[in-house]
């Protein structure tokens, strides 16, 4: 049996294809339906190429050889021999999967930068935005300013514009020329075309005019302050104050490396300093018998996490993978590579801190703990700086600052971070808080 | 609305409508707040919208730490913000 972990669109990919040839494949999620963060509609999906959707949902219904295992986090998981346990909660209770092989297709999550009033309420990423549009039918507020940079903030802006929302404000801190870098990408994706055009009709229905070159840079009592950056994203001048209910802020990706790490999965720095795992031809990972396949082997989106998981099922299950299913992921990177450059994230974004400024969520630490850190305490690395302050050390075990808290001390020792740092940072010993009673309660072994 | 589709929040009735989370309900509800941090008493909300951030968390019937924002409103849970 094949377990496929996560069913956003590279997990379903994966589960059909193997299905093909008949394989048993176990699909396991946190969510109570298919489709993952991507395609997480209420009740039919909508926007743009969704009936790529459609035809996953009904193969996967279909097919009497995935049994889909949904609310369900896993938390652990080990290789015992030949076999993988896959350990997971399901309503409080703890369980266990077991098969030969194992697909990790765990998806990722937005990119947040602490700026002052990042922690208030109405301060949120874009996809929670879109995730109580899409998945709860809720607006998250009236007046909305999505920012930070990224394709991904035209669906959440149209997305909110559609169901009734005032876009005061779409604002991308880099500017579209980037793109001129990637002349070959585009020429190779011209389909993309067709997307851009979808959404810039749908701005135009709503009357939102994106702004290049600016970024929120604070937000209080429901007043966000737009900001000019410049090409390093430091503050050229304050432009205006804007009293909105929500911004929606968001800087591209981060893969959750968690069960991959878990298993031994190696993993190496992209292009754009995220850590990914490293895969070969066939999405094989380091380890025997585990694939790896979607936004934890690059950043990619839903076009190159579906190819990818297509590979991924199709090599697990033993099924013949052709030249032009390789060729076409192979486009899709080239694209991927295009979205780093055009949408790079730079360290100006420092500037915008104040001393108070919250930096790690989770354990309330503030910007002014980490630089005493630093220059008082002698910390060198993030590492330490974590140990003194206890940055990165809460509930989300370091997912929303570490690589922030990286970047901040690597500003103030002048020494940039090392893939060892970056790789450190992205690992945790289990995937999700389990209490001390569910732990003694099961028979689990760590 | 019928009398089962809600849960209380601080002892207020709140609606829902079925499927929904309780943090989704409860920003429909115009209650952004949902707990105050442990060392400033700042106010949080939903920040990752996806069980990532762990900012969401409230009590639900007594046991704390739940992701608000991952977890399915059901007829007469009590929900508390906790610390």
């Amino acid at each position: 049996m094949i377990i496929v972990i996560g069913s956003g669109p590279a997990g379903l990919a994966a589960a059909e294809a193997a299905s093909r040839n008949g394989t048993e494949v176990a699909l396991i999620d946190s969510a109570p339906r298919i489709g993952g963060q991507y395609w997480r509609h209420r009740k039919s999906v909508t926007g743009y190429k969704s009936k790529r959707a459609d035809f996953l949902f009904s193969k996967i219904a279909a097919a009497e050889s995935i049994t889909h295992i949904s609310e369900a986090t896993v938390w652990s998981a080990e290789r015992q021999g030949d076999i993988f346990k896959i350990n997971y909660l399901q309503g409080g209770i703890e369980n266990s999967l077991v098969g030969e092989k194992v697909i990790v297709a765990t998806g990722a999550y937005d990119r947040a930068l602490p700026f002052p009033g990042w922690d208030l309420p109405g301060s949120m990423t874009p996809g929670a935005a879109q995730s109580l549009l899409k998945g709860h039918g809720v607006l998250p507020g009236q007046k909305i300013i999505v920012a930070g940079t990224g394709p991904f903030l035209l669906p959440v802006a149209t997305g909110l514009a559609e169901a009734g929302a005032e876009i005061v404000g779409l604002f991308d801190a880099n500017s579209p020329l980037r793109w001129s870098l990637s002349p070959r990408a585009l020429t190779a994706n011209l389909s993309k075309f067709l997307e851009l055009i979808y959404y810039a009709q749908l701005l135009r229905k709503h009357g939102i005019r994106p702004q290049f070159g600016r970024a929120i840079t604070a937000f209080k009592d429901g007043v966000a302050t737009v900001s000019q950056v410049n090409s390093h994203f430091s503050i050229k001048k304050q432009e205006s104050s804007v009293k909105v209910d929500v911004v929606a802020i968001g800087w591209g990706f981060l893969p959750d490396l968690s069960l991959g790490g878990i298993l031994g999965c190696a993993q190496k720095v992209d292009s754009d300093g995220t850590v990914i795992f490293s895969v070969d031809n066939f999405q094989l990972s380091s380890q025997r018998n585990i694939w790896i396949a979607g936004e934890a082997t690059g950043i990619g989106g839903a076009d190159l996490s579906l190819i990818e998981g297509e590979i991924a099922g199709l090599a697990a299950s033993g099924q013949k993978i052709s030249h032009t299913l390789l060729r076409k992921r192979f486009r899709k990177q080239l694209f991927a590579d295009a979205l780093k450059r055009s949408y790079p994230v730079h360290d100006g974004w420092t500037d915008w801190l104040s001393v108070d400024t919250t930096i790690c969520r989770c354990e309330e630490v503030k910007l002014q703990e980490i630089s005493d850190s630093v220059s008082e305490l002698g910390a060198e690395d993030s590492r330490t700086a974590k140990l003194f302050t206890r940055a990165g050390m809460g509930l989300c075990q370091g997912r929303m600052c570490s690589r922030n808290v990286s970047d901040i001390v690597s500003g103030i020792t002048g020494c940039s971070v090392t893939d060892a740092e970056r790789i450190a940072g992205s690992n945790r010993p289990i995937a999700a808080p389990i209490s001390l009673g569910q732990l003694s309660d099961g028979n689990i072994s760590l | 609305m019928s009398q089962v589709d809600r849960f209380t929040f601080n002892g207020v009735d709140i609606h829902y409508e079925e499927g929904q989370s309780i943090a989704a309900a409860l920003i429909n509800d115009k209650k952004r707040e949902l707990r105050s941090t442990r060392f400033g008493g700042e106010p949080r909300s939903i920040f990752c919208g996806i069980g990532i951030c762990f900012d969401c968390i409230v009590v639900i019937d007594g046991v704390g730490n739940q992701r608000s924002c991952l977890i399915q409103a059901q007829p007469g849970m009590k929900v508390e913000s906790g610390q």
